[in-house]
């Protein structure tokens, strides 16, 4: 199956040791989560979403976690709630794209035969291979932030802290 | 009083392992049935979270000789049954102000 081979793959992001101890059980939910999925395109494209998301932050997470440890500040810096990119990002980056490509694709026609025309297809493609490349990064920056976010577990981090407190509250 | 909420996705992990102990499979349904299909966790996500509580003692795993590798069963410490139990009041305290705010404004 080649979506298996593609998360054994992503799962080679994480360190080793995060593999042996979780990597079995990984690809195993992720084989029944799979096989139970309906046949619905929309439903799959969601999953498999997900999953490359999910894998790419708990990769960077656990390399975070490994090399600097739970309380490394860079860490706690990404995982702020306030820190995303507004949702608009992605809307204006993709306008932003259209309307160069749009631009690109115009100027090409006016050009047509002329000296020009040699210039144009590979300005074109250069330029369009750069927009395609820092949209995309820019897409996995925004999509490893988001599940950062979403998974909470930075609020771990304050367990000490609620013990502590409980416990000051109960001496008051 | 804790001044730390926990996410959604946390709270819906360590509620599913207040009932019974499960595995990853089941705690990922277990999520998506009891927020009614809009907490769906992925993998990569799921054992993250379970990593981190593992770190924290709030849960742990269940040594049972038959199972396979593969489907590791995960239950909640007394710590983490605390811990939520703290949460759960937390969240009680905050539901109740928000129930007297909001009558006090229809008032």
């Amino acid at each position: 199956m080649v979506t298996l081979k593609v998360y054994c793959w992503l799962l080679c992001l994480y360190p080793g040791s995060y593999r042996g101890e979780f990597g079995e059980e990984m690809t195993s939910v992720f084989c029944d989560a799979r096989s139970a999925l309906p046949p619905a395109l929309a439903v799959k494209i969601s999953f498999y979403g997900r999953e490359v998301g999910g894998l790419l932050s708990g990769a960077l997470r656990a390399h975070f976690d490994r090399l600097f440890g739970p309380a490394t500040p860079f860490r706690r810096f990404s995982m702020q709630p306030q820190f995303r990119f507004p949702r608009s990002t992605v809307f204006l980056m993709i306008v932003i794209f259209a309307t160069v490509v749009l631009t690109i694709a115009k100027a090409s026609s006016i050009g047509g035969d002329s000296t020009g025309s040699a210039v144009w297809p590979s300005l074109a493609s250069v330029l369009v291979f750069m927009l395609l490349t820092m949209c995309t990064a820019s897409a996995v920056v925004w999509w490893i932030l988001h599940n950062l976010r979403r998974s909470g577990v930075h609020r771990l981090e304050s367990v000490q802290s609620w013990k502590y407190s409980a416990e000051s509250n109960g001496k008051s | 009083m804790g001044t730390f909420a926990l996410s959604e996705p946390v709270l819906l992990v360590l509620l599913s392992l207040a009932e019974q102990p499960r595995h990853g499979y089941s705690i990922l349904k277990d999520v998506e049935s009891m927020s009614g299909g809009r907490v769906l966790l992925s993998t990569g996500t799921l054992y993250g979270a379970l990593q981190r509580l593992l770190d924290d003692g709030w849960i742990e795993r269940v040594e049972e000789d038959n199972t396979p590798r593969d489907r590791r069963t995960y239950r909640l410490t007394s710590r983490g049954r605390r811990n939520l139990q703290m949460e759960i009041e937390r969240m009680r305290q905050l539901t109740k102000v928000a129930a007297l705010r909001m009558a006090r404004k229809e008032a």
